[in-house]
């Protein structure tokens, strides 16, 4: 623990935080359903763990708080207390508690403040109510340590005058088998003392023939110099005491306590005596004294083989009761077995990891262009399988970053439950496509806006009960979330059935504050997805889906920060439904290249819906009318070579990409069309971070930087100028495009 | 060649602590996540010691250690149970199944190593 207790603690913090969310999770679904025996198990199994975690650290405010928990977790377990409302409540609120305790005292280390220390105080009378003392538990450890000494009766006979202690080891027959290793702990004598003598008694081995090789027969008499107490040296048998006869006797002993020795010992008294005599532990003068001193109660051998078949029968009745536990146990359903094996890695590796690939992505596909250039046929096929070959190292890679988006799902049903009891409306969750995987990095970034959308709806969608029932929707509001994968990227859904947002409401705002030209006659879905221009969110504007804190421009901005959109369906007196699209991972982009002059650039190849040619006759003519026509549609368009200065005369043949953005279709005029191909996204330096236009770049094959293309900004630059455009034809032309 | 140690732990952080602890001392280690963990684990491996803990998913500890004693290639290998003081309980039934050695958690590093030296050397 003394090399970095740090590294230490950050696992247990990370480990607390995972158990504590597996016992709410539990804590919740016992609220709403049935349980089983299994599920109330992993529930204790989770605190005690914490508990004996936390033990380790020294952290002793969370194992006695933890201990609480787990007394009446115990309870829950044998069926002594019944599940019911208050109990749960108690749990869940002592969780929340056990995660401010963790986060305070081991992540900050620091104290409680009043107020938690007030709140623990609360939740520990709460919780004494479920607990009774566990004086049973108590009780077994006292028997059981006075079991542990072996008591020496003093009584007359003189004292033996060897400054040595005597040990005399008859060890269980079964000791190899439960791991011990006899001469081992012989050895292990010689560190507490010196062994003077060690005398191997054969006894008890039978004939050849009966001989079990598993069985240990031997029995030693050990003389040890030793100034350690009678207790370490006892501690050094500590584990073998079981079935085990062993005697320590101190020096000076009296001689009485070395007849009785002997008489326990199974062998014969007459040759224990000589031989006790021999090593120099008793004068014959001693032994005799201490003969005659004392009537002899013959007492033949076999006194450790009796004991051993006590143990053996005490074994059996305790190993029927562990039988009967096991049974019940495999039996119950473990909520953990559902749970997939996972490697803790630290996601700087991971990073590592992926960027390495990345680079072997981008060195691979220089490697495959000069084969291509070689004419040299084998080279090119070999070539072609390492590339096929890194592709399926790229997708593993990426998949590694890959988590499930249930565990941030399930986090909301707290968080449902809580704004909704507070608000007093009564909404289930329901959570769909918990499987489907994205980017770790987007996990960690989409919790904080989803949160956000989650209370809006809470609280600003969801009508309470009384309304709904009055406009005859089921008194239980439903809460939606839903994730699945759509070409290439994931949709997060959030739909509640409240009231849908208010549209006149909206229109009349964006008007007021210039948001809408005022001739322009906007469809719905337009209008609702105004709520997330900036500016907009302050209160009392939209009544029911106003901001808490952040508001929607906030959520916008960080979805749009990971390449993301965000989407706003509403139906008045139905609902709302707001969709989140993301990219699957933030560090590969499959990319259509394109060529400008000298430069290349990339456009995400999920946005382009095709290519066309640009004839000289349409360019002429889109020059004037500032759109293209493609196919009778209107395509605004940007002339790349103009927008980024790129020197040089117009190429003779140009080529239009067409790339679609929240459902707007654009068309970028570039010189040459390169083809598809993936690509690693290098961020841009902070120098880059106003250029409009530009995401990030890529190192291409030939070592050549190449720009990729910030289609969203591209697509709205488009389609502003165009409206300029149409705009400056009309009359009353005050609007201010974007 | 250092001796190999098995633990078993639900608990990460008591994992990576033992784990440490023992690494420092010499030994090697080898870790399980729960009893059928540590059973697969253990396959083929040349395994000193066994540490296990009680209370585990999957399989517990005593279900573990008698899995062990049923295994001719395994039964010999000493085990420590990891306890806590509220388990005199499963102690005695852990010790039914044939598990000699305990220490009770929480434990200081001496603790274990002291404990573990009265088995086998690093």
């Amino acid at each position: 623990m003394s090399a970095n207790p740090n590294q230490f603690l950050q696992t247990f913090i990370a480990e607390a935080h995972e158990r504590l969310q597996e016992m709410e999770e539990i804590l919740m679904h016992l609220e709403n359903g049935p349980h089983d025996a299994g599920t109330i198990d992993s529930l204790f199994r989770a605190a005690h763990t914490v508990k004996g975690s936390a033990g380790m650290f020294r952290l002793d405010s969370i194992v006695s708080f933890a201990h609480i928990i787990e007394d009446v977790l115990g309870r829950m377990r044998d069926s002594e207390i019944e599940i019911e409302g208050d109990l749960v409540a108690v749990l869940l609120d002592s969780c929340d508690h056990m995660l401010h305790l963790v986060e305070v005292i081991a992540e900050q280390g620091e104290q409680l403040d009043d107020a938690a220390l007030a709140r623990e105080n609360e939740l520990r009378k709460r919780l004494k109510a479920y607990q009774t003392g566990n004086g049973d538990a108590q009780g077994t450890r006292v028997s059981l340590s006075a079991e542990k000494d072996i008591p020496l009766t003093a009584s007359g006979g003189g004292e033996v005058s060897s400054d040595n202690w005597h040990i005399s080891l008859r060890f269980a027959q079964s000791v190899l088998k439960e791991g011990l290793d006899p001469l081992y702990l012989i050895r292990y004598l010689s560190n507490i003392g010196e062994v003077i003598s060690v005398t191997t008694l054969a006894d008890a081995i039978p004939a050849a023939a009966e001989m079990n090789a598993e069985t240990f027969y031997l029995g030693f008499e050990i003389d040890l110099k030793s100034s350690a107490s009678k207790e370490t040296i006892s501690e050094v048998f500590e584990f073998a005491h079981q079935g085990s006869m062993i005697h320590i006797m101190p020096p000076h002993s009296k001689t009485t306590q070395y007849i009785e020795l002997i008489r326990s010992l199974p062998e014969e008294e007459a040759r224990l005596g000589e031989l006790l005599v021999a090593t120099g532990t008793l004068t014959q003068h001693e032994l005799e004294d201490g003969l005659n001193a004392q009537q002899k109660s013959a007492q033949p051998g076999g006194t450790s083989k009796l004991l051993g078949e006590i143990l053996i029968d005490q074994g059996s009745v305790t190993q029927e009761v562990v039988q009967a536990a096991l049974e019940k146990q495999s039996q119950a359903k473990d909520t953990k077995t559902k749970e997939s094996r996972f490697i803790r890695v630290q996601a700087g590796k991971l990073d590592e990891l992926i960027n390495l690939v990345g680079e072997l992505v981008i060195a691979g596909a220089g490697a495959n262009m000069l084969a291509h250039l070689s004419n040299n046929t084998p080279l090119q096929e070999s070539t072609s399988v390492i590339s096929r070959l890194v592709e399926e190292i790229r997708d593993s890679a990426l998949k590694l970053r890959m988590v499930q988006i249930g565990e941030t799902f399930n986090r909301f049903n707290r968080v449902v439950r809580d704004v909704g009891r507070e608000l007093g409306k009564d909404i289930d969750l329901v959570i769909t496509g918990a499987e489907s995987e994205l980017d770790k990095t987007l996990i960690e970034k989409i919790g904080d806006p989803l949160m956000h959308l989650v209370r809006n709806a809470i609280d600003h969608g969801i009508e309470s009960a009384d309304k709904r029932v009055a406009l005859g929707k089921p008194e239980k509001g439903t809460l939606r979330l839903n994730a699945y994968h759509d070409s290439g990227s994931i949709a997060i859904e959030i739909s509640d059935d409240g009231a849908g947002l208010n549209r006149d409401k909206i229109l009349k705002k964006a008007r007021e504050i210039g948001l809408i030209p005022a001739g322009a006659m906007p469809t719905d879905q337009e209008i609702y997805n105004l709520i997330f221009e900036a500016g907009f969110s302050t209160a009392d504007t939209v009544t029911n889906l106003s901001g808490r804190g952040v508001g929607m421009d906030v959520v916008r901005r960080n979805i749009a920060s990971l390449r993301g959109t965000v989407q706003l369906d509403s139906e008045p007196g139905i609902g709302t439904t707001v969709r989140i699209r993301l990219p699957l991972t933030l560090a590969i982009i499959d990319g259509f290249r394109v060529g400008v002059g000298k430069s290349s650039y990339v456009v995400p190849l999920d946005m382009v819906i095709e290519c066309v040619e640009l004839s000289e006759a349409e360019r002429q003519a889109a020059n004037e009318r500032s759109y293209l026509n493609l196919r009778g549609e209107v395509l605004p368009f940007v002339l790349l070579r103009d927008h980024f200065e790129v020197a040089g005369a117009n190429a003779r043949r140009e080529n239009v990409v067409v790339v679609q953005y929240a459902g707007k279709k654009a068309g970028l005029v570039v010189d040459e069309l390169m083809g598809e191909f993936q690509t690693v996204i290098k961020p841009l330096g902070k120098i880059f971070s106003n250029l409009r236009g530009i995401s990030g770049s890529t190192i291409l094959g030939s070592g050549e930087v190449a720009l990729i293309l910030d289609v969203p900004s591209l697509v709205q630059q488009a389609v502003a100028r165009e409206s300029q455009q149409v705009l400056r034809k009309l009359p009353n032309n005050t609007a201010t495009a974007r | 060649m250092a001796k190999t140690i098995l633990i078993v732990d639900d608990s990460e952080s008591i994992r990576q602590l033992v784990s440490h602890i023992l690494k420092s001392a010499g030994y090697d280690v080898i870790e399980g996540e729960d009893g059928k963990d540590a059973l697969t684990k253990l396959a083929g491996q040349k395994i000193h010691l066994i540490i296990c803990d009680v209370n585990m998913p999957n399989m517990d500890g005593i279900g573990f250690v008698k899995e062990i004693k049923k295994s001719d290639d395994y039964k010999f290998i000493p085990i420590i149970m990891l306890t806590t003081e509220s388990q005199e309980k499963k102690k005695l039934q852990g010790q039914a199944a044939g598990a000699k050695a305990w220490v009770v958690k929480p434990f200081r590093p001496d603790q274990m190593l002291n404990a573990v030296s009265k088995l086998i050397l690093p």
